[in-house]
């Protein structure tokens, strides 16, 4: 048969080619994956330090014998197979201190009390411990939920199993320090923590575990990972979430980098109890049995932020609204104990005060009075003068157009000065509150003291009908007659 | 039968059926290293004790998670598999008697040397080495001679 | 001979023996006698014809798509098979699994790459095979029922990719499934628009059927397995053996009988036999000029060794290729499924990816309204177009050829126009708001598109009077309305479905 005539010349060309293909790709694959292998190059090399190492026949013996093969750490009770010491060979030995990575021992001799084969490697580090080569256990950048924490924010991990206030002087300092920061800068006046705090900001119970994708990156510059999302934020809120509300909190790098270390250990992850430290324990405990509260330290933690010394009333940018100065004397002189409680307690619906209560911010009613107490230190209650009676609402009506609805809004919506109808402050107010606050005025506020102006009583008790007409329908507010 | 001119096979041909033969033969010794695992799954066989100085002399210490036996004595340690050498199971250790198979009855002195029952050979004794760090480390994975003894 | 030397001799000539008796000639066959024969008597060869016509070895009439498939549809089940070893379907273990295959097992990773890319020619190679098969008008009698037989096979194809999508449990898996799930549960956007769904509730029973559950969960990760590894490879393999067997019981592959014959090749000599209708029988044991019946002299030549150099060359064109793709590109494999985080945008594997743009119009016309009209059209094709002229022709000749380009114009203006206008002005419901459901699932761009289409391929039966053409035209515009939606929604639709030039474009979210 001469080649020309043979139908399958085309076919045994294309088998021989595609054959010679498929043999040389075998053979790459071969090649990268036995051979080329970045593991088997620092196992490699982890034995020629060994045996350099070696002083006496039996460790020259054992170095020899060191096998070059694939090392994992496996710990059931957390879930980790970690592969990091393919590499990372000489971590739990003190010999390899000095050597470079990734031979080098763990530092600050951690591995002693956290050892390798209990607690494995990225249950402190976290990273993608399957992976065999460093980018990929890395995993920044990569279809990973939980990237290599740097080596400055490590310590986040601590406080899964560690109370850390109670760590040795020194230790996780950076966490430590966020921690205090936390409260020091009133960040639970807008953020819940164990179902404490307020309701401006979204809780931050799991915020460490939450992934990138949990985040609004569309403003955010540069490294995508959720640590440098927040280090950002932290330095200008507005930038990386248009419209925020959450005021720049003014850190240095240093307390940025602490409030995010402290931010990536809010982690609820269920970790078994025989990995917990007794302090952590301890420290559970005492959240659910909170010791006497100190109001002071209350005022600081949950409402400061707002409302600041609490002196003066505050001009808020981004409320576009006066934020009541709550431990002004005038105010406090006029308020009752009971009628403080109740907004404190419930809040003020229709504005940017959220309720305390243990229903809602998360108090107890012994923090709630301890919070009161404090409030109190300024100017005790006096008694008030009793009300007018209530007049014409007609009339009340035009007064109060004239007079207050520049300020208050019409129809009491509220504009800088606060809503007069809102139902909390319509069941917290009493007539004799709003008629002695109206003659008096509010020092150091903008409320003038109408009774200086002239004001009759008549006029008083026709404003104080208006009022009422906003009361919330159903059963007659408690204190609505006194 | 039929003029066939064909019998010389053409050297195309050839070479496409062996580069082809060679691909196959090369792709399934590829496949074929698939189903032994590289990494075997479960925790390390080598396992780390503490400081030796914790087990006192005369003292028999049973590690059920790694199926072995520590026994300290006047001269030093060692460590022995409770692993039948039979068929697998787990003997019992009978202080002063050595140690017993429930599966097939075969029984062991307390040095593990087969005195009873259809066990091939004695039960191993396991290499215990010093780790880096100052611990006890025993090795399930590597046998040493009966008799060797570990001096801490 | 004693009873010892025999047993002796007999030991000793035992590989020679077996090697015969497992090869029933002993040796390679050498004669076109023992070439049929060996093809003949051989369990798997037999499903071949023993001669083979000359234009069906021809590569530009079939590509060896259909070949193709078949040797993909064997690297898969090969490659397959070995993921087993080590897949896990749990949703606490699917994923490490896949890390562990990914990362440590002996070429688990080039094996699952294969796998992934063996299953992306398959999906390619089905639907260009059904189009040669189309276009040649090889569905016409005696091979309609394996046209019928064929669209089985397509629809268990993307089946079976379907259900391998979901078992790496990733984010890519859960959420294309989550949607995939939810176009079964379509059928009531039609139900509750018209208030029947407590009685005839047929997409919340296949959701059901599909997952198990009324989410994605272990239930349906273990349906979607067992599926994926034994029913649906069962059934396609069954599918295949029907389909191989009609293709030789039907006259082996179609070609164009009025063409001039080329005189049949023996030993380099050219000889007239006479043209069987069953190629099986003729065992090229006829010698000599026979009588020549009817007017084409067979043009064949024998399966051993011609056919078999085809199928060789297509099995390893298939294996080097996943080879050479599986070594250059990683299978996919995202985040652990989170049913708290949606994927954004989420895409099925490509080839839904234009039923994922009809989708995004109208969940239940997209996902089970046009495929099944599609479906139902293919199915009518070879019962409607019963004209036995320009068969083994490409677009059966020039006339065809010409309503092919034509329709093929019209079809990529018409959607590309219609997608245009959608990007740009929206549909109904940006209009009225208000408008009924049931009015979008009538009148959206989908049932536009295939109304228009179906339009098109009227005119042209009017014009050419030929059920034939109306039949290419109308093919022709799915096809090109099928390229045009998968780009659409592989390339162009981006996080939120929104349109976006190129995915370098899309806002990090």
């Amino acid at each position: 048969m001469k080649p020309s005539s043979d139908p399958s010349r085309t076919y045994k060309w294309a088998t021989l080619v595609c054959a010679v293909v498929a043999v040389g790709f075998l053979f790459a694959a071969a090649v990268r994956e036995n051979i080329s292998a970045d593991w088997r190059r620092y196992q490699a090399n982890y034995k020629k330090i060994l045996l350099a190492k070696a002083t006496d026949d039996t460790a020259r013996r054992t170095a020899e014998r060191f096998p070059i093969e694939i090392r994992q750490v496996t710990v059931p009770t957390l879930g980790a197979v970690d592969r990091c010491v393919s590499c990372h060979n000489g971590i739990d030995d003190p010999r390899m201190a000095s050597e470079a990575n990734p031979y080098k021992t763990h530092p600050k001799g951690l591995l002693k009390i956290h050892p390798v084969e209990r607690f494995g490697c990225t249950v402190c580090h976290q990273g993608q411990g399957a992976a065999l080569n460093f980018q990929e256990a890395k995993a920044e950048d990569y279809f990973w939920d939980y990237p290599l924490l740097p080596a400055s924010l490590t310590e986040a991990t601590c406080n899964s199993c560690h109370d850390p206030d109670a760590l040795p002087p020194g230790a996780a300092a950076k966490l430590v320090r966020g921690k205090k920061l936390y409260f020091e800068k009133g960040c639970a006046s807008c953020h819940k923590l164990d179902g404490k705090g307020g309701s401006l900001g979204p809780a931050l119970d799991n915020v460490g575990l939450k992934t990138k994708h949990q985040f609004m990156r569309a403003q955010l510059q540069g490294s995508q990972t959720v640590w440098n999302w927040m280090a950002e934020h932290f330095r200008d809120p507005a930038k990386i979430v248009p419209a925020s509300l959450m005021p720049a909190p003014a850190l240095t790098e240093l307390d940025t980098q602490a409030l995010t270390v402290y931010m990536l250990s809010l982690r609820q992850r269920e970790i078994p109890s025989e990995y917990l430290a007794r302090d952590k324990i301890e420290e559970k405990y005492a959240r659910l049995h909170p010791g006497e509260p100190d109001g002071k330290t209350l005022y600081q933690q949950y409402c400061a932020s707002c409302h600041d010394t609490g002196l003066f009333t505050r001009w808020d940018k981004k409320f576009g609204r006066f934020v009541p100065g709550i431990r002004n004397s005038a105010f406090l002189k006029t308020e009752e104990d009971e009628c403080l409680l109740e907004t404190v307690r419930e809040g003020r619906p229709g504005t940017r005060m959220p309720g305390w209560g243990p229903k809602a911010g998360g108090l107890t009613e012994k923090e709630l009075s301890a919070v009161l107490g404090y409030l109190r230190t300024s100017a005790p209650f006096q008694d008030l003068p009793p009300a007018p009676e209530r007049g014409s609402a007609e009339r009340g009506k035009v007064l109060f157009n004239h007079e207050c609805a520049g300020c208050h809004g019409t129809d009491g919506k509220g504009l800088i000065a606060p809503a007069l109808a809102n139902p909390v402050f319509q069941k917290a107010a009493s007539d004799a509150f709003i008629a002695q606050t109206i003659r008096l005025g509010r020092e150091n506020t903008p409320m003038p003291a109408f009774g200086r102006a002239g004001i009759s009583e008549q006029e008083i008790g026709d404003v104080l009908a208006y009022l009422r007409q906003w009361e919330p329908k159903g059963p007659p507010a408690q204190r609505a007659g006194r | 039968m039929h003029e066939e001119p064909s019998r010389r096979r053409d050297f195309l041909g050839l070479a496409a059926i062996w580069s082809s033969a060679l691909a196959m033969g090369a792709a399934i010794a590829g496949m074929l290293r698939l189903p032994k695992p590289a990494v075997l799954p479960g925790p390390l066989r080598v396992f780390k004790l503490g400081d030796p100085a914790q087990f006192a002399v005369g003292s028999v210490t049973k590690l059920e998670a790694a199926n072995l036996l520590l026994f300290r004595d006047e001269k030093g340690f060692h460590a022995i598999s409770s692993v039948c050498t039979h068929l697998g199971c787990i003997v019992a250790h009978n202080e002063g008697e050595g140690f017993a198979c429930p599966c097939h009855g075969s029984r062991y002195n307390e040095d593990g040397a087969v005195i009873a029952g259809p066990a091939p050979t004695g039960l191993p004794w396991l290499e215990i080495s010093l780790s880096p760090d100052g611990q006890l480390e025993v090795n399930a994975e590597s046998q040493v001679n009966r008799g060797t003894i570990f001096r801490a | 001979m004693t009873s010892a030397q025999e047993f002796l001799k007999n030991l000793k000539e035992t590989p020679r023996n077996l090697r015969e008796s497992m090869l029933r000639v002993g040796h390679a066959p050498e004669t076109d006698r023992e070439r049929s024969q060996s093809t003949f008597h051989n369990l798997f060869l037999h499903l071949q014809s023993v001669r083979t016509h000359r234009a069906s070895l021809r590569f530009s009439y079939t590509f060896g798509l259909g070949l193709i498939l078949t040797a993909s549809f064997a690297v898969l089940t090969v490659t397959g098979i070995l993921l087993m070893v080590y897949y896990k379907p749990s949703t606490d273990l699917a994923y490490q699994s896949l890390k562990d295959i990914h990362y440590v097992v002996p070429a688990g990773r080039f094996i699952r790459n294969i796998h992934r890319w063996a299953a992306h020619l398959m999906a390619a190679a089905v639907f260009l095979h059904m189009a040669r098969v189309f276009y040649t008008g090889s569905y016409k009698h005696p091979r309609e029922f394996n046209w019928l037989v064929g669209l089985a096979l397509l629809v268990m194809t993307l089946g079976l990719s379907f259900t391998g999508y979901l078992l790496p449990w990733d984010q890519l898996a859960y959420w294309a499934i989550t949607i995939g799930a939810n176009i079964a549960n379509s059928p009531r956007e039609v139900t509750d628009a018209l208030g029947i769904t407590k009685w005839f509730d047929v997409g919340g029973f296949q959701k059901q059927l599909l997952l198990g559950a009324n989410y994605v969960g272990q239930e349906a990760l273990i349906r979607f397995y067992v599926l994926h590894v034994a029913v649906l490879p069962l059934a396609i393999t069954a599918f295949m053996g029907i389909h191989f067997w009609r293709v030789r019981k039907d006259g082996g592959l179609s070609r164009d009988v009025t063409a001039p014959a080329v005189p049949a090749q023996i030993a380099g000599r050219d000889l007239n036999v006479f043209a069987p209708t069953k190629t099986y029988g003729l065992m090229a044991v006829v010698r000599g000029r026979t009588p020549v019946v009817g007017r084409a002299p067979e043009g064949s030549v024998p399966s051993w060794p011609h056919l078999l150099w085809a199928e060789m060359a297509a099995l390893m064109f298939t294996v080097a290729l996943t080879l050479v793709l599986g070594y250059f590109s990683d299978a996919p494999l995202k985040e652990m499924a989170n049913p708290a985080i949606p994927e954004n945008p989420a895409k099925a594997p490509w080839y839904f990816l234009g039923l994922q743009e009809l989708v995004s119009y109208s969940a239940f016309m997209g996902g089970v309204g046009i495929p099944s009209i599609v479906l139902i059209g293919l199915g009518l094709i070879p019962y409607l177009d019963r004209d036995p002229r320009g068969v083994g022709k490409w677009f059966g000749g020039p006339e065809g050829r010409g309503v092919f380009w034509r329709s093929l114009l019209f079809g990529l203006l018409s959607v590309l126009a219609l997608l245009t206008f959608t990007v740009n002005f929206g549909w109904l419901r940006s209009w009225f708001p208000q408008i009924p459901q049931l009015f979008i699932i009538a009148l959206n761009p989908g049932t536009v598109i295939v109304a228009v289409y179906m339009a098109w391929s009227l005119w042209v039966l009017r014009r050419s009077q030929s059920v034939r053409m109306s039949a290419v035209a109308l093919f022709t515009c799915f096809l090109a309305g099928f390229v045009v939606l998968t780009a659409m929604g592989s390339i162009f639709r981006g996080p939120n479905w929104h349109f976006y030039w190129w995915p370098s474009q899309w806002p990090v979210h």
